[in-house]
């Protein structure tokens, strides 16, 4: 007995002086990485503010002189430059109620105005989550010492979500124009006075865009070897153009196809995809059939900051290939109603319904669509959209009556199925679900009911595929594995039952 | 069968709709009482507005900085919104919108800068300006009220500015937030001072230094103790006053090169900067006789006149002598012009031959007016030799020197 206490003492003993020692490591060692750290010279005069891509409203200059000195373009990109900050760092203050970032940008008497609205938001829980989409700039006055400017903004496009108690309690988006000084200080351009002088609520006016032909017997389009990864380093259009052919050949006259947006390089669009792009779409018109370009694949953010950025992306894109022949129609994205609930059905929409505005504001010819992912929500933004899409994966036996309900509400617009298949999989994870007898079963049934109803029609895919990328579905094999099985012609090449029924019954 | 689908279908939006409908009854119709659109910065502003149903509204609203909410006041079947002063107090468009109304209810109210300035902001650039009437500083003035607002566009500053004798008032009418003035420079060199007026509110005084503007052409001056060529005194070298084209002395301490072509096409440099317009600049006597070209310049702006310095021969002859197996060589002693010895530090070179090639060239300077050479009998071999001697410019030649 004696001797276990004694062994316990021993033990705390050493346990506690082990303690102490790390406590007192600890402590020593953190003294010093204290002592060692301190501003880089490098930092002080800011020379080195990295410039990182994070707001990029669209920008358009008035070029028309100014009073006052000559301003180099330099200058003016500088301008530009701080300017855009300045709107940066105070959305994100309202955003998140705090006051980095806004010294750098604003004078000392005017930070003021915006900590006084800071304090009161925060104190009654109200934060606001804001862009910018377009600024009309034009510089006014250039003083002759080259420290003060006056510059217009007119006719600003601000979109706002407001929050109380983190409710999303008003959407609004409002076209203001400002004046504002901005004073040279410390290399920065700050901000010294800012006027709104004209604010009106925004007027959403697109033009409505046709879509050529609604006779559409489609299909959705991976290469079998390089499914959700297109515009790789395997990229070889020899083997698409054969794709193309065995397309054609089978009585089908158009495809979708996928525009991954960080693969193609986000806000700054990367030049050899558009390239790749472009032999895509060469090829397509060569071979006669025509193209729906989804957009934005693999994103999923949403982030009202990360608006200005997304716009850029389709903006190049759009731009690129808005005269191009073998285009079809713009989806703005597949499935969206997916991320309602991670990422908040309101901003989905809104940013859907801002991304239609900037895609028909640069083609005004092509027809815009979004790909949902159910007949539920495909009456989403149907007054917004030219064409109405929607996937069906669901029981067969629903689908027409689904089909004439969705019909019911959208009169006045083309309807298309953009997604529908089975899976002939019924391996080790789904024993006896699916065969090929089956796959040929419902693309024929579903046939027939599409050419009874005439329904325009895009299917689910050309090949099986060999691997599914794990941002698709995730690493389950058993979600996986049925997903490589979709296709009309399988991993080896060879015709499966169902490509009979690939155009018609 | 699937009439009756339809129909139940039919009924169950019948539902629906009338769930809306009465929704739409519960949300209150709101107008707007309150008809004043236009307030002066800081103002109470209190928008009022009539109900049906006393309920708590939110309202937002934006101005030329930020956005808010803010939470009505109620009173029976009025409501009313008192706008935060940190939203009043700053001019620009002020949008309103009430929330959760069946009908969008909004609006815009105008804020005024309160027209009496408390503080005059001034900008003043560049500090330095030339004289001449070209050059000009630039005013830009921004009047801010007591909110810190730039006061109205069309408000009048008067510019004032003194110079000399002269004191000038012009007014200027702000636009587009500012106002601003060019001032230009007058023909004197001085310093102009400035201040502004603005509705009885007066800035504080500000100065701007005009400079003589770029220097003309000048003439050069130099003045020694004598003109031998002793390789000993000092020659200086001077400007006319440098002035600019409007009689302005330039600057003190403007740079002044000098540049000197000797007889045998070399540059020599010697450099000076202005003090009363003046610039002075030194270079040693040469050592021989020479003849001097000089010419100064202000780089890229102005020049001299060249001039011309002659230094007369110092040492007319002088003696070498032999000794040691002719391996000491003395020469000396040298003597200046009044027959005094030269003094220390003298180039004296010795070239030697053999065969006529040149072996070797050796210098030294005199010290108590001679220079010794001392042929190394490890490195000149017992020979013959050529000798030759040079000292201010004066050759000697010997020729089969036995060593």
């Amino acid at each position: 007995m004696i001797k276990t206490n004694k062994q316990i003492i021993r033990g705390t003993l050493m346990l506690t002086y082990l303690l102490i020692i790390a406590i007192l490591l600890f402590l020593v060692s953190s003294l010093y990485s204290f002592l060692n750290t301190g501003a880089d010279r490098s930092k002080m005069l800011h020379t080195e503010v990295k410039k990182v891509e994070q707001y990029l409203p669209k920008i358009v200059w008035k070029d028309d002189g100014n009073e006052g000195r000559t301003i180099s373009q330099q200058k003016i990109s500088a301008v530009e430059n701080d300017y855009l900050d300045a709107w940066y760092v105070k959305q994100i203050a309202y955003k998140t109620n705090t006051q980095a970032g806004i010294s750098d940008y604003y004078t000392k008497n005017s930070r003021k105005n915006i900590y006084d609205i800071l304090k009161y938001n925060k104190l009654n829980k109200i934060s606001i989550d804001a862009t910018t989409l377009e600024h009309h700039l034009d510089i006014e006055f250039f003083s002759e010492d080259g420290q003060l400017i006056v510059l217009k903004d007119s006719n600003a496009i601000e979109y706002k979500q407001v929050f109380k108690n983190e409710k999303l309690i008003l959407e609004a988006t409002e076209v203001s124009s400002y004046r504002a000084v901005l004073l040279l200080e410390d290399g920065f351009w700050r901000i010294r006075h800012m006027v709104k002088e004209a604010s009106e609520k925004f007027k959403n006016t697109t033009q409505k865009n046709f879509i050529a032909f609604t006779n559409i017997k489609g299909i959705n389009y991976y290469p079998q070897a390089t499914p959700w990864n297109m515009y790789g380093d395997d990229f070889d259009i020899n083997i698409i153009e054969n794709d193309f052919k065995i397309i054609k050949n089978a009585g089908l006259n158009s495809i979708r196809i996928f525009v991954p947006y960080v693969d193609f390089g986000k806000a700054n669009v990367k030049l050899d995809k558009l390239e790749k792009l472009q032999k895509v779409l060469d090829t397509a018109q060569k071979k006669g059939l025509k193209v729906v370009v989804t957009l934005f694949d693999f994103y999923g953010n949403y982030d009202v900051l990360d608006w200005t950025l997304n716009h850029r992306h389709a903006e190049k894109i759009v731009e690129n290939f808005k005269d191009h022949e073998a285009i079809l129609a713009w989806d703005i994205k597949n499935e969206p109603n997916l991320d309602f609930n991670s990422r908040g059905k309101e901003n989905v929409i809104a940013w859907l319904d801002y991304m239609i505005i900037v895609i028909k504001s640069i083609d005004k010819k092509h027809p815009v669509t979004i790909g949902w992912s159910n007949t539920k929500s495909a009456t989403i933004l149907k007054d917004k959209v030219d064409v109405v899409s929607f996937h069906y994966y669901e029981d067969l036996a629903n689908f027409e009556n689904e089909y004439l309900a969705l019909q019911e509400e959208i009169k006045d617009k083309p309807i298309i199925l953009q997604e529908f298949g089975l899976s002939s999989y019924g391996g080790f994870w789904r024993p006896f679900v699916g065969s090929e007898k089956k796959q040929a079963n419902y693309y024929e049934e579903i046939q027939k009911i599409m050419t009874k109803n005439s329904i325009p029609f895009m299917s689910w895919t050309l090949y099986d595929f060999d691997v599914v990328p794990k941002e698709v579905l995730g690493r389950l094999p058993w979600r996986t594995n049925p997903q490589k099985k979709f296709g009309f012609i399988n991993n080896k090449g060879e015709k499966k039952l169902s490509f009979k029924y690939i155009s018609k019954e | 069968m699937k009439l009756k689908k339809l129909f139940f279908l039919l009924f169950f939006q019948l539902i629906l709709t009338s769930f809306h409908a009465q929704e739409a009854n519960i949300s209150n119709a709101i107008r707007l009482i309150s008809t004043t659109k236009e307030f002066i910065a800081g103002a109470k502003i209190i928008l009022e507005f009539k109900v049906e149903k006393e309920t708590k509204f939110q309202l937002y609203c934006s101005n030329s900085y930020g956005s808010s909410i803010i939470e009505s006041e109620n009173s029976g079947n009025k409501i009313s919104f008192e706008i935060p002063e940190f939203l009043t107090k700053k001019r620009g468009v002020l949008s309103w919108e009430v929330l959760a109304t069946k009908e969008k209810v909004s609006g815009n109210i105008t804020i005024l800068s309160i027209q009496k300035p408390v503080t005059i902001e001034t900008y003043l650039g560049p500090p330095s300006i030339d004289a001449g009437a070209v050059d000009y500083t630039m005013l830009v003035v921004i009047p801010t009220d007591s909110l810190d607002n730039p006061i109205r566009d069309n408000s009048k500053v008067l510019v004032k500015h003194q110079f000399l004798k002269s004191e000038k008032e012009t007014a200027i009418y702000t636009d587009k937030l500012i106002g601003y003035k060019n001032i230009f420079s007058p023909l004197k060199s001085g310093r102009i001072i400035i201040s502004s007026e603005s509705f009885g509110l007066n800035s504080k005084e500000f100065d701007v230094n005009v400079m003589p503007a770029i220097a003309t052409n000048f003439k050069l001056f130099v003045n020694r103790n004598h003109e031998y060529a002793d390789g000993n005194q000092i020659t200086t070298f001077y400007t006319s006053v440098i002035k600019d084209k409007n009689n302005n002395i330039v600057s003190d301490g403007s740079f002044v090169e000098f540049f000197i072509r000797n007889k045998t096409k070399n540059i020599l440099k010697t450099f000076g900067t202005t003090i009363n317009g003046i610039a002075k600049a030194k270079m040693i006597h040469p050592d021989y006789e020479e003849k001097w070209k000089v010419k100064a310049y202000f780089i890229g702006i102005a020049e001299s006149n060249v001039l011309e310095v002659n230094y007369k021969k110092v040492i007319e002859d002088y003696m070498v002598s032999f000794s040691e197996n002719n391996r000491k060589i003395k020469v000396g002693p040298l003597k200046s012009f009044m027959n005094q010895t030269i003094p220390d530090g003298l180039s004296v070179k010795l070239a030697i031959y053999q065969n006529n090639i040149l072996i070797k060239q050796l210098y030294e300077e005199s010290k108590n007016g001679f220079t010794e050479f001392y042929l190394d009998p490890n490195i000149f071999e017992n020979n013959s030799y050529k000798i030759i001697t040079e000292t201010a410019g004066i050759q000697k030649e010997f020729k089969e020197i036995k060593l």
